[in-house]
């Protein structure tokens, strides 16, 4: 033969046998050994299921399953399956009162609260990202301003001025100077949807304004430069490009304002104007926990999907938005004549939804009696006074114990909350960044991330069932304060839990991977390496979550008892005694430490507002 | 220094899809040796498994006489016990600690003394001249300098094996050569064995003293750089070293290739019977007016000039001959302009035969040359 074929290198190698299934057991063994990232995550996993999974499971079972106290109803014994708590809300002559009718006075709210946030928030975005108007920096933080306050300031604001004799206690601001308000305007609909509104805008502002300033402004001057007049490009280019922002707020809006519960127990109770976050609550106050099962449980199957179909649309959307890094904004609109009025309209939200509602509130608290502006009217005894007439808390704000013990329990609450957040979020952060592509990295990226689809009132609800009653090694949780840093844990997860992924998806695994061949062990490239470099991120951790949770009341309202009262439990109870000025105070205390809070953490980091804002 | 020694390795990430298959590899003693392929070829998880950062799910990896990973014996030696360097793409410089502190990190974790700390610290920062930044931080320092603390960091605890990740992927290109030239010189100067993974053929061809191809996790060829070029194994590495790439011309498809056959078979019949394929080195093409300036014994054919590419040292010269689109290099300006017919010639022996199955053929020339490489068509 003339010619010889050249061997390719493997050619003339036996394929490996694969080794047998002990050997390749024995050797995983061995690199798990070397590595506790695997067994950190399994830990994560266990706990995560535990806290997060398990209590939606238990909620399900609950509503599915006779409770005590209602064989006869059900005429079946506790414990046993039963359908009788699913038509009690959906089929049964009661269910009008307790699903049908709040559900549709929720679906209205929904969307008033939305167009109204979307007509602040989006005009207010484009004056900001895309105009020439006066003050525009500052402007950007003071406008975020009412999503920093607890979301009922406005609903004790509104009620401040507009309650009339509908309910006891203190007199509106309005029946006051004599006119008395109505209850469509007083209670019910309409405050819940114009106050909701106050306080949601800011977080369509944040999410259109950010993809207002992400535009790469290339795309603008190239249909620029093919002859499009500024009307057309602001239809044709502008707008859908913005679209997926505006979609996504509008839905994430639509989540937050389905859990809210402050608001409309506020400003609905008085009128019996229920929304499914109210109705959960009374039925679980009243002790019908098969009842807020299934309510709680529908809560959640909306709140699900609502987000998952915001996934799909974000998908969708991801095929033709591009995130142009480089072309930096810098076309704005020259606002010409109209640059005067666009401030006075800027400045005209900000004096509605900022300055009106923390001074009324502030007003009411040292006034005697609503509306007369007497020197003698005035008074800093609901702040530092020892003699007040509200039987049971008769002394100022500043001067009670209540006022302290609670704010001690926010703060022991919220903190302990927050560092576990942190840990934790970072701790799923490095095992899912390390372990990326497993199964087990996606379950505790998906767990994680769980408790964002679930109402803060239906997770609540959810651990009421879990932890009420002893469940093997666990004791009754109910009225501790396990509970509610638990609670409170699970809550702010999804937002550590994001935040931790991304601080280690930007670290990378290389700079712990050259430390490891450098010679270091697990536990110096920890401390050496991981640690120091993440301090900024585990600070920010820390303090995002108690930001959020020091004004958090959907989640505790329903685990909080009197002895483990919270800062804001303790400003709801205060309102349904009707000692409107404390309530106020209260509220305004909130605020001070959201506010002082929020502007430590910007100094912190570096960073805007907007950036941090999260629940 | 030791020798590298892979046998049988295999990894899969994704259950079903191999990226590193079925892997015999030798990286000899002292060399500088690259691992060469597009991207996702499995160059660079066979470097980390070499690093122990990433595990084998089959075979075995040894460095000397020391079983680093053996799955069948369960055998698993972590990297921080391995005493490798590895360069990451991305520097992976710990931004909380300055230039020194740095290159420090390993010697205090081997428990060094404080002045033997100090000298090899400072001789690792002199030799990559970074001694004047040395408590900078990495954020202040530029890609370049960023790179150089890397190798210094690897170079201070002075390993036997240095692992480097495409390390110049990320520099500009007169940087990149720059550091050619440093890395080739620090390797001359201290002898590890260097291991370098990059899908750059002209940092490959410029650097190594071995080259191994790779391809879908495969091997398919380890030689020297020349022996690489100019005796590739397959059509694979045949197309992938080399730029322009080599003209591939196809038995059934490529319009011209008749005559092409014809011409090998004058010389080496059952060659021709077996080829399938026959590709030709750019610069290994040479053009003229007519046939008249075609030395005897030479395979010609007519093309067409469609672009002339200047370089500055040469001309990146566009056809369209019997393979449709190819490209030749000549050192001269090209006969003929844009839209003339030429006549272009290759010698025989300038001729790469490949079978079939795209596995290199040996021509008769070579066999009487003996299995050198064929130094003798240069």
């Amino acid at each position: 033969m003339s010619v010889e074929a050249r061997e390719r290198p493997n050619a003339t190698q036996e394929p490996p046998d694969r080794p047998s299934r002990v050997a390749r057991l024995r050797y995983r063994l061995n690199v798990a050994r070397h590595d506790p990232t695997l067994a950190i995550g399994i830990v994560l996993t266990a706990v995560l299921a535990y806290l997060v999974v398990v209590p939606i499971i238990t909620l399900v079972i609950d509503g599915l399953q006779v409770q005590y106290g209602d064989q006869q109803r059900a005429q079946k014994d506790p414990g046993e399956w039963t359908t009788y708590y699913l038509w009690r809300v959906f089929r049964s002559p009661i269910s009008e009162l307790l699903f049908w009718e709040p559900l549709v006075n929720t679906l209205v709210v929904v969307v008033g609260t939305t167009v109204i946030a979307l007509l602040l928030g989006g005009s207010m975005a484009w004056l900001l990202a895309r105009t020439d108007m006066f003050g525009r920096k500052w402007f950007a933080t003071a406008l975020v301003v009412p999503y920093i306050l607890p979301s009922w300031t406005f609903a004790l604001a509104w009620l401040t001025i507009f309650k009339n004799r509908r309910v006891g206690g203190q007199l509106g601001l309005m029946e006051a100077l004599g006119a008395t308000p109505p209850d469509w305007l007083a209670y019910g609909r309409v405050p819940i949807i114009i106050t909701l509104g106050m306080h949601y805008f800011p977080f369509v502002l944040l999410l259109v304004g950010n993809a207002l300033r992400r535009l790469d402004s290339q795309l603008e001057d190239s249909a620029r430069i093919l002859g499009a007049p500024r009307r057309t490009i602001n239809r044709k280019i502008v707008l859908p490009l913005v679209r997926p922002a505006l979609t996504s707020a509008i839905l994430l809006v639509t989540a937050k304002v389905i859990g809210t519960f402050g608001t409309p127990y506020i400003l609905g109770l008085p009128v019996d104007y229920n929304v499914l976050a109210t109705s959960l609550y009374q039925s679980i106050n009243s002790r019908q926990t098969g009842v807020g099962a299934v309510l709680a449980a529908t809560i959640v199957v909306i709140g699900v999907s609502i987000l998952l179909i915001d996934a799909r649309l974000v998908r969708e959307y991801r095929r033709f938005v591009t995130i142009g890094g480089k072309g930096a904004m810098g076309r704005v609109n020259r606002l010409g004549r109209w640059r005067l009025p666009a401030f006075l309209a800027a400045a005209g939200v900000f004096t509605l939804c900022v300055v009106v509602p923390l001074g009324t509130l502030f007003l009411s608290t040292i006034m005697v009696v609503p509306g007369r502006f007497e020197l003698s009217n005035f008074t800093l005894d609901f702040w530092i006074g020892d003699d007040l007439d509200s039987v049971g808390f008769p002394q100022g704000i500043l001067v009670s114990e209540e006022l302290y013990t609670a704010a001690w329990n926010s703060v022991r609450i919220v903190g302990l909350a927050s560092i576990i957040c942190a840990v934790l979020g970072l701790l799923v952060g490095y095992v899912v960044v390390r372990l990326a592509g497993t199964r087990l990295s996606s379950f505790l990226r998906q767990a994680a991330f769980l408790p964002y689809l679930v109402p803060g009132i239906a997770f609540a609800a959810a651990y009421l069932s879990l932890f009420a009653v002893p469940r093997g090694p666990i004791p009754a949780l109910y009225g501790t304060f396990t509970i509610l840093v638990l609670a409170m844990v699970v809550n702010q997860l999804p937002f550590s839990s994001r935040a931790g992924i991304s601080a280690m998806m930007q670290l990378g695994r290389e700079p712990e991977e050259a430390a490891q061949v450098c010679g270091a062990g697990w536990w110096r490239r920890t401390t050496r390496v991981v640690m120091p470099i993440q301090k900024g991120s585990l600070a920010v951790g820390v303090v995002m979550p108690f930001i959020s949770g020091i004004k958090e009341l959907s989640v505790v309202i329903m685990l909080a008892t009197s002895g483990t009262q919270l800062l804001t439990t303790l400003s709801v109870d205060l309102v349904e005694y009707g000692y409107t000025q404390l309530a106020n105070a209260v509220v305004l205390v909130i605020a001070f430490v959201s506010f002082t809070m929020t502007y430590i953490a910007q100094r912190l980091t570096g960073t805007s507002l907007a950036a941090g804002l999260q629940g | 220094m030791p020798t590298i020694e892979l046998s049988g390795v295999q990894k899969s990430y994704v259950a079903g899809q191999l990226a590193v298959r079925n892997l015999h590899l030798e990286v000899p003693d002292g060399s500088f040796t690259c691992l060469l392929g597009p991207s996702g070829c499995g160059k660079t998880t066979t470097l980390r498994m070499i690093a122990g950062l990433e595990q084998p799910d089959a075979g075995e990896i040894r460095v000397g006489d020391r079983v680093l990973d053996s799955v069948a014996q369960g055998r698993f030696v972590p990297p921080e016990k391995r005493e490798m360097g590895f360069v990451f793409q991305s520097y992976a410089l710990w931004p909380h600690l300055t230039v020194r502190r740095n290159v420090d990190f390993g010697l205090r974790l081997r428990k060094c003394s404080r002045p033997e700390r100090e000298r090899r610290v400072a001789e690792a920062m002199r030799a990559l001249h970074i001694e004047e930044y040395a408590d900078r931080y990495p954020a202040q320092l530029s890609g370049g300098q960023q790179q150089r603390v890397s190798l210094a960091r690897m170079l201070a605890v002075s390993p036997d094996v240095l692992l480097l990740d495409e390390p110049l992927s990320n520099l500009d290109a007169a940087l990149r050569l720059e550091m050619r030239t440093e890395l080739k010189r620090l390797h001359a100067e201290l002898g590890h064995t260097v291991v370098f993974v990059t899908h750059d053929q002209l940092e490959a061809m410029t650097m190594a003293t071995h080259i191994a191809v790779m391809k879908d996790g495969e091997l398919q060829q380890l030689a020297a750089p020349m022996e690489i070029y100019e005796r590739p194994a397959n059509t694979f590495v045949a197309e992938f070293v080399g730029s322009p790439p080599m003209c591939m011309l196809d038995r059934e498809t490529a319009p011209g290739a008749a005559a092409i056959w014809d011409f090998v078979a004058a010389t080496d019949p059952e060659l021709a019977v077996q080829a399938g394929t026959i590709g030709i080195r750019p610069e290994s093409i040479m053009l003229a007016a007519d046939h008249l300036a075609v030395p005897e014994g030479c395979l010609a054919f007519p093309v067409t000039v469609t672009a002339v590419l200047p370089t500055g040292s040469t001309w990146i010269v566009s056809l369209d001959g019997p393979g449709g689109e190819m490209f030749a290099v000549t050192s001269t300006p090209p006969v003929g302009g844009v839209g003339d017919e030429v006549v272009a010639w290759v010698p025989r022996e300038r001729l790469h035969v490949f079978d079939d199955a795209g596995v290199r053929l040996t021509a008769r020339h070579e066999r009487v040359a003996g299995d050198e490489p064929v130094e003798a068509i240069r």
